[in-house]
């Protein structure tokens, strides 16, 4: 088992540029989550690790070896496809051994290593069905289980979990978790869900129109986002963001009018900067007037409350279960001031 | 008692239907189900096509006598080993239908229909002349012969070629779509003039396929005219003639199948060959029945290109047996006996539209 390496990956379509200068290290039996918004090109990054879309640049090593030319079945990688993939016409243990089948491996070899992978997977009363008599997290797990087949130095995730419903999908989060932990082998997976990135993930790669915006451990990025795209995009329900400007020395808000007391390193006068603070960590003051309740969601354990501010910028608080606030209050917030984060409108990075 | 203006109009599910369909019905029946039962009927008189058009009264009514005269003979004997070709190959397709069956790559229903065919390919030819036998109709079985392998060349002929062909023209560059609309285009050309073509391609003078053997030092072969090759021009004029439908066929069942499975194909190291073989094929599967069904209905009525390339010779080589049942009831105005022939071929094309039909039915397990 080995790392994966991009140095300074390009990916053209055409003029069109849609991957710009990728690099990056993944260690060893690291778990690796690709996480942006549809089209930020982390499928496309993804894929071509595998090697199913050429490189138009730079270079993929697979530990110490220079992938980027090779043919997907050279490059030591396994695939677990959004749609599964499975072949329609052979049954769950064909499916499994079909690879290693390919490459010239003894019957009795494949025998073995399939009955391994279903053990692993608990697919052993599955294994001479057809993928049509499967359900779809059956079907997801014989796609894993091919890929577990096969030993591949790295194991490969594409949002492998998007086509499964809500429940089912939770359970196979924590199974394919407990698999890294069993097998430890390097992973990299992709997903457009925080969530599971959150979850899933020993690293985080937030991608964005083809370009790394940060990288870090689940709560590295969650702590400490660079920018103002990391802090919106991790975090469920996302960051709040308030406009302002620097005037005076001193950080003017408009949704409020006392400003709160902060604890942070301004910019020059006139800079137009946003203060992001998570619902996690606002508290609503029922003294105060400065927002409207608009609405109140209470999910038992938590409450969500959706403020309106005199601006028409909107905030939602996170707080505890059995809230008696009402819809419609006039309600003020507060704040541990080392919890907020300021951000330049203009750069959108994180002023420190 | 006044009724509502609306009421009367409106007509029932039912009634609808019947409206609807019956001037198909009408038609049908006119031009196909009454002609059919004629057929049989006339099939049982003796039936000569200039007495009775100039005199209705006739004909005579002879029972099963026409299928005698055709089918049977004198003394007719049964040996396992009369027709070793056609019976070996029975035994053969027997053998592999038992075999596909047993390691389950054939359903039971496909597995029954080649089974019978095999039995029927063993036990037909079987039929011969016993000592001072002969047959009543020389030329009928060996006609029939002609045509079943006519079938057998053109039908595997234009399967595999068509589908080698869309497996290499799938794709959206502009010179596959121009070459699919190429190959396509031959099917739209009438018989006539793909005999033609043809006649010229195998001219051993000016033809095409003449100038080439010469090229490569060999003599030109009179393909038309050399009891060998007669059949041969034929299939390839066919192959070259019906490749169109098939193809477009194909490439609607190839382009059925997910991309998806291509790409973990090429992680599991099976592209090009291996890929068409273990991925394209097995995924063709009801594509293919439905190609060869559709071309062995098609191809049993071959008839112009036998009457127009080579006129059933050399020495009724190429002779098939809707040129038979043609050149018997109006070149011989046989017509009873033509009818009999008729109703023979309607027989072996209602089997094979049945067995299509099942196997379209047929679940994949």
């Amino acid at each position: 088992m080995s790392g994966v390496t991009l140095s300074n990956v390009i990916k053209r379509y055409g003029d069109v540029q849609v991957i710009h200068g990728i690099d990056l290290e993944i260690e060893n039996g690291e778990f690796c989550v690709f996480v942006g918004p549809s089209g930020c090109g982390k499928s496309t990054l993804m894929r071509m690790v595998a090697g199913l879309e050429e490189t138009s640049g730079g270079q993929i090593h697979i530990g110490a070896r220079d992938v980027t030319r090779l043919d997907p079945s050279q490059r030591g990688v396994a695939m677990v496809f959004q749609t599964y993939a499975l072949y329609p016409h052979m049954t769950v243990a064909e499916n499994m051994g079909f690879g290693l089948k390919m490459n010239g491996t003894p019957k009795p070899e494949i025998a073995t290593k399939v009955a391994e992978a279903a053990r692993i997977l608990k697919l052993e009363p599955l294994l001479e069905r057809k993928p049509k008599a499967l359900s779809g997290g059956q079907r997801q797990r014989v796609a894993i289980g091919r890929t577990i087949v096969r030993g591949p130095e790295v194991f490969l995730f594409d949002e492998p979990l998007s086509n499964l419903d809500a429940e089912l999908r939770v359970d196979m989060r924590v199974e394919i978790a407990a698999l890294h932990k069993q097998i430890g082998a390097t992973m990299i997976y992709v997903t457009h869900d925080q969530v599971e990135a959150m979850t899933l993930a020993d690293k985080i790669v937030v991608l964005r129109a083809g370009r790394i915006e940060q990288v870090g451990a689940p709560l590295n990025l969650y702590r400490d986002p660079d920018n103002r795209f990391v802090a919106g995009f991790i975090g469920s329900p996302a960051m709040n963001f308030l406009q302002g400007e620097i005037r005076g020395g001193a950080l003017s808000l408009p949704a409020f009018k006392q400003p709160p007391a902060l604890d942070l390193q301004l910019p020059a006068d006139g800079t137009r900067v946003e203060l992001g603070i998570r619902p996690e960590h606002l508290r609503i003051d029922p003294e105060g007037h400065d927002f409207r309740l608009e609405l109140i969601e209470k999910l038992g354990g938590i409450s969500y409350a959706y403020l309106n501010a005199s601006t028409g910028e909107r905030l939602i608080v996170a707080t505890d279960g059995e809230s008696d606030l009402t819809d419609d209050m006039d309600v003020g917030i507060s704040f541990d001031p080392a919890r907020a984060y300021l951000f330049d409108t203009d750069t959108g990075l994180r002023l420190r | 008692m006044p009724r509502h203006q609306g009421a009367r109009l409106a007509l029932s599910q039912r009634q609808a239907a019947i409206i609807l369909l019956l001037p198909f019905l009408a038609v049908y029946a006119v031009f196909l189900v009454y002609p059919f039962f004629k057929g049989v009927w006339i099939s049982l008189h003796d039936w000569n096509l200039m007495a009775v058009a100039f005199n209705p009264d006739a004909k005579s009514y002879v029972g099963l006598r026409n299928y005698e005269r055709v089918m049977w003979g004198q003394n007719i004997t049964w040996a396992a080993w009369a027709s070793p070709g056609f019976q070996i190959i029975g035994v053969l397709g027997m053998l592999a239908s038992a075999f596909l069956y047993r390691t389950g790559r054939a359903g039971k229903v496909t597995a029954l229909a080649m089974g019978i065919a095999a039995l029927l390919l063993f036990v037909l030819p079987g039929f011969h002349p016993g000592e001072g036998g002969r047959w009543f109709d020389r030329r009928f079985w060996p006609t029939v012969g002609n045509t079943i392998l006519f079938v057998g060349l053109a039908v595997p002929g234009v399967t595999i070629t068509a589908m080698l062909l869309a497996a290499a023209l799938d794709g959206e560059t502009r010179a596959k779509a121009v070459l699919r609309t190429l190959f396509f285009l031959s099917q739209v050309l009438s018989v006539t003039v793909v005999t033609l073509i043809w006649q010229i391609m195998f001219s051993p003078r000016q033809g095409l396929i003449a100038n080439l053997t010469e090229l490569f030092g060999g003599s030109p072969i009179v393909w038309l005219t050399a009891e060998g090759f007669a059949m041969a021009a034929i299939v390839i004029a066919t192959i070259w003639w019906s490749l169109g439908i098939a193809m477009i066929l194909f490439l609607a069942g190839i382009q059925d199948i997910s991309k998806d499975l291509y790409e973990a194909g090429a992680l599991d190291n099976a592209t090009g060959a291996k890929a068409f073989w273990y991925i394209t094929l097995p995924n063709l599967k009801r594509t293919i029945t439905l190609v060869v069904v559709l071309q062995i209905i098609l191809h049993f009525q071959v008839f112009g290109q036998s009457h127009l390339m080579t006129g059933g010779g050399p020495n009724d080589t190429t002779q098939v047996l809707v040129r038979y049942i043609y050149q018997t009831a109006f070149r011989d105005s046989e017509l009873g006996r033509a009818s009999a022939m008729a109703v023979f071929l309607f027989v072996i094309m209602g089997g094979f539209s049945i067995l299509q039909f099942v196997l379209g039915r047929e679940k994949d397990e």
